[in-house]
C-alpha cells in the first residue's frame, strides 16, 4: 500500500514543481516502461524494439486523429491494438530464436519499421514527423489545458500501473517469472513457453501502443524519433536505472531518465553525447538501479543501527 | 528494363553484399567469442569511414589510410574490450547491451562534433577512378575494386579462423569458453583480441564504404541492423553463411532499388523476416 500512496503524492505534486509537459512526459514514459519492464524484467526478454510498437501506435492513432477526428476513447483503444497487433507480428517472429539473436531480431524489425515510416512520407511525414495532431475533447470535458491533459495522463498511468500490478500477481505473471528464472523447467512443468513469451510480448505493446498515441497528443506531433531505435534504448535505459522487474521500477527510472534527458537536452546541442556518457557510467558504477540502490541503503543503514548483533554474512 | 542496368544493379549488389557480409562477420566474431550484444558496430563502421576521410586528408595516400583506418578503429576496440566490456562479462546482457548503446552515441556524437554533422564526399584513388567495358556495361572501377578488397578480407578471415593456430583458438572461444581456459588459454587476452579484430573489420568495411556512399555521422545505423540480419540468418560464427546471407541482403536491395527505391532498405528487414518465417533457425540452423 505504502508505494501507492507515494505514488499517489507524486501525481499530485509533480505539476506543482515541474513543467506540465514534462511531467506529462514522465508519466507517458512510465506506461511505455511499464510495457518493457514486462518483457524484461518478468521473463527475462531483452527486447530492444519497443519504439516498433510506440511508434506505429503514434503513427495510426495520430493519422486517425488527424484526417478522421475520432474521440479520445476510440484512439487510446486504436493505440493500445496498434500496440498490441504489431508486437504480436514482431514477438511471433522473435519468441522463436533467444538470447544474443532475440535482442538482435527485435532491433532488427525495429529498423523494417523504422526505414517504412522514414520513406513512407505521404503518409507519416518522413523526417518531419506527422504534425497537426488535435486532442479531443472527452465526455464534454476540454482537455487542450497542459493540467487537463496531465490530469488525463496521469489517471491513465494510474489504471496502467493497477492493470499491471494485477498481470504480474496473476498465476501469468508467475509463469513469466518462472520462464524467466529457468526456461526449460517451465517447460517441462508443461506450459507453452514460446506462447507465453509472445503473451508478454503482446501486452508489453499494448502498454507501448498506449503511451505513443499519449505522446502524440501531448506534443501534437509523431517525430519520426517515436519509432527509432534511440528510444527504443532510452526505454530499456530507464527501465534499467529504475531497477527492472520491480513493479515501480520504470517509475522511477522514467522520473530519472526525462530529468537527466530534459536537463542535458538544455545544457549542450550534442546531449546525445553525456546521455551517452551517462550510460556508460551507470552501466559500470551503478548497476541494479535505484531501487536496489535504495534497498542496499536501507540494509546498510540497519547493519549500523544494530551494532550490536552478530555478524555472520561474508565479507564481500 | 535494359539488360545492362539489370547488370550493373546486380553488380552492385554483390558489391554492397560482401560488405554486409564483412559487417556481418566481425559482429559474429565478437558476438560469437565475448556473447555480448554489441550495438556499437555500426558507429565504429562510420568511425573507420571517417578516420579513413582524415588520414587521406593528412598524408594523401589512400591505401595507407585503407590500412591505417582498421588499425585505429581495432585500437579503440582494444580500448572499450579492456575498460568497458570486461567489467561487464558477468552482468547480463541488458547492462551490455546500455554499454555499446551508449558507446555508439558517443562515437557518432563524436564524429559530429569531431568532423561535421554535415555529409561529406570521399573520391576513390585516381588509380580507381572512371569506369571499365565489362561488355554489357560500363562499371565504375572501384566498386569493382570494393566486391574483390572485400572478398579478399572474407577469404582472409576464413583462412585465418579456419587454417591458423590463433584462429582454431578463436572457435573453440565461440563453442566453450570454459573449455578453452582450463586449456590453458588465456581467455581475457582472446576476449581482447576477437573485439579488436571485430572491430577493425567494420573499420574496414566503413572504409571501403566511404567513396561509394560517401560520410554522414549516422551513415552505420542502418548498417549495424544490416550485420544483425546476417549474424541472424547466418548464425554465429558461420562464415560461409555471412558471405551467402550478406550477398543475398545486398541483391535483394540493389534489385528492389530499380523498380521501387524508396524500399530499398526496408527489403532487407523483409527478407530476414519472410525468411525466419519459413525457417525460424535461419538459413543454416543455430547451434
Amino acid at each position: 500500500m505504502k508505494p501507492w500512496v507515494a505514488i499517489l503524492a507524486a501525481v499530485v505534486l509533480l505539476p506543482v514543481f515541474v513543467r506540465h509537459a514534462i511531467a506529462t512526459e514522465i508519466w507517458i514514459f512510465a506506461i511505455f516502461g511499464l510495457g518493457l519492464n514486462l518483457l524484461m524484467g518478468y521473463t527475462g526478454l531483452l527486447s530492444f524494439g519497443q519504439a516498433t510498437f510506440f511508434g506505429s501506435a503514434a503513427y495510426v492513432a495520430g493519422y486517425l486523429l488527424k484526417y478522421y477526428g475520432i474521440n479520445l476513447f476510440l484512439a487510446l483503444g486504436i493505440g493500445v491494438v496498434v500496440g498490441a497487433a504489431s508486437a504480436a507480428l514482431v514477438g511471433y517472429l522473435c519468441v522463436q530464436r533467444s538470447g544474443l539473436y532475440f535482442i538482435m531480431l527485435t532491433f532488427a524489425l525495429n529498423q523494417m519499421f523504422f526505414f517504412t515510416a522514414y520513406q513512407w512520407t505521404t503518409v507519416t511525414g518522413g523526417e518531419d514527423g506527422m504534425p497537426g495532431i488535435p486532442r479531443p475533447s472527452v465526455l464534454g470535458l476540454d482537455i487542450h489545458g497542459p493540467l487537463a491533459y496531465y490530469a488525463t495522463v496521469a489517471a491513465l498511468f494510474l489504471l496502467s500501473l493497477w492493470v499491471m500490478q494485477r498481470i504480474v500477481e496473476s498465476p501469468l505473471g508467475k509463469i513469466l517469472k518462472a520462464i524467466r528464472e529457468n526456461e526449460l523447467r517451465a517447460e517441462a512443468l508443461g506450459f507453452d513457453v514460446p506462447r507465453m513469451k509472445l503473451v508478454a510480448f503482446v501486452v508489453g505493446g499494448a502498454f507501448s501502443g498506449l503511451a505513443g498515441v499519449l505522446y502524440a497528443m501531448l506534443f501534437g506531433i509523431v517525430p519520426l524519433e517515436a519509432i527509432g531505435f534511440v528510444f527504443s534504448g532510452n526505454v530499456v535505459f530507464a527501465t534499467l536505472i529504475g531497477g527492472s522487474g520491480s513493479l515501480y521500477g520504470p517509475v522511477i527510472g522514467s522520473f530519472v531518465f526525462i530529468w537527466l534527458s530534459e536537463s542535458v537536452s538544455a545544457m549542450w546541442a550534442r546531449w546525445p553525447l553525456l546521455l551517452g556518457v551517462a550510460f556508460v557510467i551507470v552501466v559500470l558504477f551503478f548497476r541494479g538501479g535505484v531501487v536496489e540502490a535504495w534497498a542496499r541503503f536501507w540494509t546498510w543503514r540497519a547493519a549500523r543501527r544494530a551494532p550490536d548483533r552478530v555478524r555472520i554474512d561474508a565479507p564481500r | 528494363m535494359k539488360i545492362s542496368l539489370l547488370v550493373s544493379q546486380v553488380l552492385n549488389g554483390l558489391a554492397t553484399g560482401m560488405l554486409y557480409a564483412l559487417m556481418g562477420i566481425g559482429l559474429s566474431i565478437i558476438t560469437g567469442v565475448l556473447n555480448i550484444p554489441n550495438f556499437a558496430h555500426g558507429a565504429l563502421f562510420a568511425l573507420g569511414a571517417y578516420s579513413l576521410y582524415t588520414v587521406i586528408q593528412l598524408v594523401g595516400n589512400f591505401w595507407l589510410a585503407l590500412v591505417l583506418a582498421p588499425v585505429g578503429v581495432g585500437l579503440l576496440g582494444v580500448l572499450i574490450e579492456y575498460g568497458g566490456i570486461r567489467p561487464l562479462y558477468k552482468a547480463g546482457h541488458d547492462y551490455q547491451l546500455l554499454l555499446t548503446f551508449g558507446l555508439s552515441l558517443i562515437v557518432t556524437e563524436g564524429i559530429i562534433i569531431i568532423w561535421s554533422p554535415v555529409g561529406m564526399s570521399q573520391l576513390p584513388p585516381p588509380l580507381l577512378r572512371g569506369g571499365v567495358d565489362l561488355g554489357i556495361t560500363f562499371y565504375p572501377k572501384y566498386r569493382l575494386f570494393v566486391m574483390v578488397a572485400a572478398g579478399l578480407l572474407v577469404l582472409g578471415a576464413w583462412l585465418f579462423l579456419e587454417k591458423t593456430r590463433y584462429g582454431a583458438i578463436m572457435r573453440a572461444g565461440i563453442e566453450d569458453k570454459e573449455m578453452v581456459s582450463l586449456l590453458g588459454i588465456d581467455i581475457h587476452r582472446l576476449f581482447t583480441a576477437a573485439f579488436a579484430l571485430g572491430c577493425a573489420m567494420a573499420g574496414i568495411a566503413g572504409a571501403l564504404t566511404a567513396p561509394i556512399r560517401g560520410l554522414n555521422p549516422w551513415m552505420g545505423v542502418d548498417m549495424l541492423g544490416i550485420a544483425f540480419v546476417v549474424v541472424a540468418l547466418a548464425g554465429l560464427g558461420n562464415l560461409l553463411g555471412s558471405i551467402a546471407a550478406g550477398l543475398l541482403v545486398g541483391v535483394a536491395q540493389s534489385l528492389v532499388a530499380l523498380f521501387w527505391p524508396e524500399a530499398s532498405v526496408a527489403v532487407i528487414f523483409a527478407v530476414m523476416a519472410a525468411i525466419l518465417l519459413v525457417r525460424p533457425q535461419g538459413l543454416f540452423g543455430i547451434r
